[in-house]
């Protein structure tokens, strides 16, 4: 959120979206093993990683989320197969498409954590809180931020251009 | 304007009359000026209608989807035919129930263009036409050539990768060394300059979902932005609703986007589209190694995978 008063300061938002299989019960682990990680994160459990549709990750920025992270089965552990697989080349490109469009590098993260790895869920959660953290608030996209912040002197009734 | 040569008028004629095919989809002399208008055959004595010259920009494999399961005929440029090998690759059309004419296209004049050379307005060349590589506006002669859309100057496949017929002679294909280098130079530019751009383009846009309609591998019956139940996208000109449109709508190209400037060419508001689809193009091309359309037997990108595909931007 853009607007926040001087008394807390402003924490980042990350919505996670979770395999069922893997980083799910990963995320579980660290619980269950009282591992501590920054709570700015919110989880949703997906099926798969191949369940999360780019929409899903462009409109979590639009609705204020401030990063977002995926995180699946590693590469050949994936209870579908190959969900991840699949995964793996959409985001692949989808990463790579945002930043070209001008989102910053670091606010859409992705990650393979498996069951047993508690403690790596808690350092990628950590790592993506750092990085997003350093961005600060997320102002493209989002539609929780008044339209003269996102656009440089603001959305102008410009004359109609001549074609 | 030129009627299309007696072979080929032939040829289309024995398709319709022997009923092979039921329609045969070509261009037409039109009412815009430097815009041929596309053209619906059913009979072999229509076929005398269809024209071919370098006014005829539209790419008519937009038009398929309407014609599911029917026996069509198509002329296809170069970038056409890359769209129908999309088609059949993603199961929506069989080639057995297609007949194509091939044209290697050289590229389609931009009116705008010709406007801006002469220093008049698009309504001023109502005139215009096209003779033997010239564009001929009010006695003043332009090289078809100097006035070509960007995307046409830009062009690497001039020839139709799929064809029954072949009109004319085929063309030498520059080195496509090159090919993204508008996109390469985007790259280089800070992420603040990259959003303004982005943002800057979009600006524009009023969704009118020009780009949609005229987009060949948009066939969904209904679009994600016409769907209420989910509600995907607020259709509010707000600049973030109009920029999730966008990105939404070119993602869904990832892999499949052949590049024909259909998108680029619609868009009433100037947006440059093709300035964002380049850039899948472009690392469809270096990640996988997979250019849309050119190869039929290829899968496209997103429909398979290794297990030592590209890793490096997961998390350490």
């Amino acid at each position: 959120m853009a607007e926040q008063s001087n008394e807390t300061p402003w924490q980042p938002k990350i919505l996670a979206f979770l395999c069922n299989w893997c980083s799910y019960a990963g995320a579980d682990l660290a619980g269950t093993s009282r591992i501590q990680y920054p709570p700015n994160v919110r989880v949703i459990r997906v099926p798969c990683s191949g369940r999360v549709n780019p929409m899903f990750i462009v409109e979590a920025l639009r609705q204020g989320a401030d990063g977002v992270l995926v995180s699946g089965c590693h590469p050949g552990d994936c209870h579908y197969l190959a969900g991840n697989y699949y995964a793996r080349r959409r985001f692949a490109l989808l990463q790579r498409y945002l930043e070209y469009l001008g989102i910053e590098k670091g606010r859409v993260q992705f990650s393979w954590v498996s069951a047993s790895e508690g403690q790596r869920f808690a350092a990628v959660v950590t790592k993506v809180t750092e990085d997003v953290q350093k961005l600060g608030p997320s102002r493209h996209l989002n539609i929780q931020v008044p339209t003269e912040a996102v656009v440089p002197n603001g959305p102008k009734e410009s004359e109609p251009k001549a074609i | 304007m030129n009627a299309l040569p007696k072979p080929i008028q032939e040829a289309i004629k024995g398709w319709l009359s022997s009923g092979e095919i039921e329609l045969f989809i070509g261009y037409e002399a039109g009412t815009v000026p430097l815009h041929a208008t596309p053209a619906f055959v059913r009979r072999p004595e229509e076929v005398e209608r269809l024209i071919w010259d370098a006014t005829c920009e539209n790419n008519l494999a937009a038009f398929l989807s309407k014609y599911r399961g029917k026996k069509v005929g198509l002329m296809v440029k170069g970038c056409d035919s890359r769209a129908i090998v999309g088609l059949i690759q993603e199961a929506q059309w069989t080639r057995e129930n297609l007949r194509l004419v091939g044209v290697s296209c050289p590229g389609v004049v931009d009116p705008k263009r010709v406007a801006e050379k002469l220093g008049l307005w698009v309504e001023d060349l109502a005139d215009a036409h096209v003779e033997g590589g010239q564009v001929l506006v009010n006695g003043q002669r332009l090289a078809v050539g100097e006035v070509l859309y960007a995307v046409c100057e830009a062009c690497v496949h001039h020839n139709p990768v799929i064809a029954d017929v072949q009109m004319g002679d085929s063309i030498s294909d520059p080195d496509p060394a090159d090919a993204f280098a508008h996109v390469r130079e985007t790259e280089t530019l800070s992420a603040e300059e990259r959003w303004a751009r982005f943002a800057g383009e979009l600006e524009r846009c009023n969704l009118c979902y020009a780009c949609r309609n005229a987009c060949p591998m948009c066939y969904c019956n209904i679009c994600f932005v016409d769907r209420t139940m989910p509600r995907w996208v607020n259709q509010t000109l707000r600049p973030e609703d109009v920029q999730f449109f966008q990105i939404i709508r070119t993602f869904h190209l990832a892999g499949r986007c052949v590049g024909c400037g259909a998108c680029t060419r619609a868009c009433p508001q100037g947006v440059n589209l093709r300035l964002f689809l380049d850039k899948l193009r472009a690392d469809a091309l270096e990640l996988y190694g997979y250019e849309a359309g050119t190869d039929p037997s290829a899968r496209p990108p997103l429909t398979t995978y290794r297990e030592n595909d590209y890793n490096d931007f997961i998390m350490g």
